[in-house]
């Protein structure tokens, strides 16, 4: 049962990797690949030069004749049991439908201003910005996306409370998810118990006992927290075991920019508010776009949602920081994106931190949500067309940018977006006087507070 | 009852600052100190000060008073003397007398300055995230329908949305902005449980200030993650270790530094209390939330509010919304007191239902004191509302009938936590959850339809282990 959701795929990727050169990015046809592996079925895909463009896929808007693309390049799909195609599908077009009802639409909007407190403020970091700066005075503007006021403090409840509302749109009156830090579990509890909903949410014993602050606040939620031996990947296993149990009435709402299609879709497109709100103050803060965007990785879905909107402004720098832990060349860390290979993972097929047998790699960071072997198919593509470039911060680099941030600007930030700022450091001095950045506080920090001042965990 | 005595002249005179939006404090002069019995007070017309408005007429003069007394429109607040009333004032030692009429001229000149005016919304609007959203509460609404589907209509005010969870920072902002125009390079604050002390914190990081929090030793370890926090926004926090090491003896060490360092030093008050013109100021730095109210409450139902709910503790989070209705007449004012084990336990915090009139921080008000004049440590299991005294302006406004003013148990707070959470998704501090308990008794005598604005003044995550010692779940 474990394998329908860790796929082997080493033979799989030895078939698509040899229709790819990576010395002259040439990518030829491959021609149908119909493997089993197990219950599962890989789905076949034409993968030439001009698909590769990202213009045709990935959409914002969707006419209801043509569907969501399930794949990006190669990255993708849905890598699922068959049982679960018929609801994926069902799904997807309660999605498709609902981007396009304007009383949805409007719901979604009344909810992400009132209950989540949207729009959040693009702040000019003076403090920061002052302390890039030459000594002759230059240097780059530091803007920062404040997500860590919405409520529950992360930009984890846009996508909580939209698909909340889909799965009541849907008559679904159980809403399964599964956690790692907590936050999106805390999220998730939330808009259920706003929407009235039941919630369940599965995570592991480990993490339950290192963020137990969270799991009180979901059990304050009324949602019931169902602990699961292992890593955040055996309560998502978990988590998708029970929803496959109870298809007709519950909804498994999904965190992670990854999983089968269309869920890093819909991720995606509830997390892109962030990226529109951005374009737009920008717009009025300086007359112009931000020169280059920068976010944290660990699905991508906070990265996505600042980045989708500029995709298409080439002049737009995009640059994801993934966690390096304790090094990358330490084997503790999840920065997968720089280390990792092609596999699929949680019904998608993307990068992935696997050893050589496919495995799935346990990753390590020192801040909880970042702890994810996988990462957005979109984000893979954006790498493998060179649209966005990817980076990582260690532990020590993250600790030290949280600290920064507090004494600079009286914002503490969450461990998880002190990577992103963490590589201010790198980037700034190569930077052209004036140019606009903009690093998305993706999370207010309190939580990690206590990690910080009992330094539990290593830092290299 | 601690010795009074051992208060010195310097340190009883001031105001304190507490956590969210009050907190105990310690004790004040005891009115046998004082040159004037003033313990009780007569309220007869007599010792009104409205008689010095200038106000030319040819009705008798009692007359005049009937009307300026009724009319919000004409009410002084304060008037020039500082006062609301009889309440408010400035009972301080000479040595702070000259930066109380420093601060008040300052405000005055900078309060309509559109330079200043621009430098505060930007912040409140970029760094605080305002304007903080009117939330229509469906489910709690729903909860209080009475069988016929009838009931007033919920709105929370989100404070709980601010950056630092609560209403505190947009006074902090604007005392800091004006405490720099005035050039003084350095804040300081006292705490009890921390929230006003991280507050100040993240604003004095903002703008670059140095700042100290005064913070009792005991205090200090039973907060540590506060204190924690406190340090990582780099404020210096100074244990106190005399008298009892909690707030009134921070207070003492805050006020102390503050007489001596008076021309660099700002002290950042955190409510509506103490000496004028903080009652006034304070007020003024949260008015936006009362201001912002009106216009959503137009947007939502083309109307006012019927009735304003918040919790009172200090004071500033009720001010701060109540303020711009104060003179429609047809907006009810409601304040809810911590009555912590009960109102007749003599462990609580209801200033406003069981306390007397006296001087305590510099200002006459209401405040919990026995019948020797000493004041009585109040409880509640919410540390923002655990403080002895309340703010003039709402003694005023109680006395004049326009407000009125309850109390809720711990206990029924706790059950108010509870149900929002269950119900909203939203957690409610320990204090907004006093308001949000008034509910159960207001909901079901108002009409069908009634709109009902609570301050949600802040969030609850600060208060998640304590409510799990007494909530089963």
């Amino acid at each position: 049962m474990e394998k329908t959701c860790n796929i082997h795929t080493a033979f799989l990727n030895r078939q698509l990797n040899g229709g790819f050169c990576p010395a002259t990015k040439h990518i030829t046809l491959i021609t149908s690949i119909k493997r089993r592996i197990g219950s599962s079925q890989t789905v076949s895909s034409l993968v030439t030069r001009k698909t590769m463009n990202t213009r045709t896929l990935i959409d914002r808007r969707v006419p209801s004749e043509v569907p969501m693309p399930e794949k990006f390049g190669m990255f993708g799909g849905k890598f699922v049991p068959e049982t679960l195609i018929t609801s994926l599908n069902k799904l997807e077009a309660e999605f498709i439908y609902a981007l396009q009802d304007p009383e949805f639409q409007e719901e979604l909007a009344t909810a992400l201003r009132d209950y989540v407190g949207r729009e959040t403020p693009l702040y000019f970091a003076q403090g920061l910005t002052n302390y890039y700066k030459n000594k002759d005075g230059e240097g780059a503007e530091i803007y920062l996306k404040r997500e860590d006021l919405n409520h529950c403090g992360a930009h984890k409840m846009n996508n909580a409370v939209a698909q909340a509302m889909i799965a009541k749109r849907m008559g679904l009156k159980n809403v399964v998810a599964a956690t790692g830090a907590g936050q999106h579990g805390v999220a998730t509890a939330a808009a259920c118990a706003k929407l009235s909903l039941s919630c369940t949410v599965f995570m592991s014993a480990d993490d339950m006992e290192k963020q137990s602050s969270n799991v009180l606040l979901m059990k304050l939620f009324s949602a019931q927290v169902k602990p699961v031996e292992g890593g955040f990947k055996e309560a998502s296993s978990e988590a998708i075991r029970e929803w496959a149990g109870n298809l007709e009435t519950s909804y498994y709402l999904t965190g992670t920019a990854v999983g089968p299609h269309p869920c890093p879709s819909m991720v995606c497109e509830f997390q892109s508010v962030i990226g529109k709100e951005t374009r737009r103050q920008a717009m009025e803060k300086w007359g112009g776009k931000p020169d280059v965007l920068i976010a944290c990785i660990g699905s991508g879905s906070n990265a996505m949602g600042l980045f989708h909107e500029f995709i298409e402004d080439e002049e737009v720098k995009l640059i994801g920081v993934e966690a390096a832990g304790f090094g990358l060349d330490s084997g503790k860390h999840a920065a997968t994106l720089s280390k990792g290979e092609v596999g699929v993972y949680h019904g998608a097929m993307s990068y992935l931190l696997e050893d050589e047998e496919g495995q799935i790699i346990r990753p390590h960071s020192i801040a909880v949500g970042l702890e994810y072997p996988g990462v957005s198919p979109q984000l893979s593509f954006l790498k493998d067309t060179e649209r966005a470039e990817f980076h990582s911060s260690t532990d020590k680099e993250a600790v030290d940018a949280y600290l920064r941030l507090c004494r600079l600007e009286g914002i503490i930030p969450s461990l998880e977006a002190s990577h992103a700022l963490a590589y201010l450091e790198k980037i700034c001095p190569a930077l052209p006087n004036g140019t606009k950045v903009i690093v998305n506080c993706s999370g207010r920090g309190d939580k990690d507070a206590g990690m910080v001042h009992n330094q539990k965990f290593c830092i290299n | 009852m601690e010795a009074t005595a051992s208060i010195t002249t310097a340190a009883a005179a001031s105001t304190t600052k507490p956590q969210s939006s009050s907190s105990s404090l310690h004790k004040p002069y005891s009115s046998a100190q004082l040159p004037i019995k003033v313990s009780k007070l007569s309220t007869s017309r007599a010792h009104s000060r409205l008689a010095i408005s200038c106000t030319l007429a040819r009705d008798a003069e009692v007359k005049m008073e009937e009307v300026a007394d009724s009319d919000p429109a004409l009410w002084k607040r304060p008037d020039s003397f500082g006062r609301f009333g009889k309440y408010g004032g400035k009972y301080v030692p000479e040595t702070l007398m000259y930066a109380l009429t420093e601060l008040e001229s300052a405000f005055y000149s900078f309060k309509d300055d559109p330079e200043f005016k621009k430098e505060i919304n930007g912040i409140l609007k970029d760094y605080v995230g305002r304007e903080s959203p009117l939330y229509f509460a469906e489910r709690l609404t729903e909860h209080y329908k009475r069988p016929g589907g009838e009931g007033p209509h919920i709105y929370l005010k989100r404070e709980d949305l601010n950056h630092t969870g609560a209403h505190k920072i947009n006074n902090a902002v604007g005392q800091v902005l004006l405490a720099k125009r005035l050039g003084k390079q350095r804040m300081i604050a006292e705490t009890g449980a921390g929230q006003h002390g991280v507050a100040t914190a993240t604003v004095c990081a903002r703008f670059g200030v140095p700042c100290v929090v005064y913070m009792g030793t005991q205090d200090m370890e039973r907060q540590a993650l506060n204190v924690f926090r406190m340090r990582l926004l780099g404020a210096e926090v100074r244990g106190v270790h005399s008298g009892t090491a909690t707030l009134k003896d921070a207070t003492s060490e805050a006020i102390r530094d503050w007489v001596t360092n008076v021309e660099t030093t700002h002290y950042i008050l955190g409510s509506v209390a103490g000496p004028h013109p903080f009652p006034m100021m304070v007020r003024e730095f949260h008015r936006v939330i009362g201001i912002e109210t009106r216009k959503q409450a137009l947007e939502k139902w083309g109307g006012k509010p019927d009735v304003l709910v918040a919790c009172v503790g200090g004071g500033s989070n009720a001010m701060g919304l109540f303020d711009e209705f104060i003179k429609d007449r047809d907006v009810r004012l409601i304040g809810v007191e911590a009555a912590g084990l009960g109102i007749d336990s003599g462990k609580h915090a209801a200033t406003l239902t069981k306390g007397e009139v006296g001087v305590l921080h510099g200002a006459m008000s209401y405040l919990l004191q026995d019948e020797d004049g000493q004041i009585i440590e109040p409880h509640s299991i919410s540390a923002g509302l655990d403080y002895p005294g309340v703010g003039p302006e709402h003694s005023f406004l109680k006395d004049k009938g326009r407000a009125e003013y309850y109390s809720v148990t711990d206990q029924e707070a706790l059950d108010a936590f509870k149900r929002l959470s269950r119900l909203e998704g939203i957690i409610p501090a320990l204090e907004t959850s006093h308001a949000i308990a008034y509910l159960e008794k207001l909901c079901p005598t108002l009409p069908d339809g009634t709109k009902v604005v609570l301050n949600c003044s802040g969030r609850g995550d600060k208060d998640v282990q304590t409510a799990i010692k007494y909530l089963e779940i």
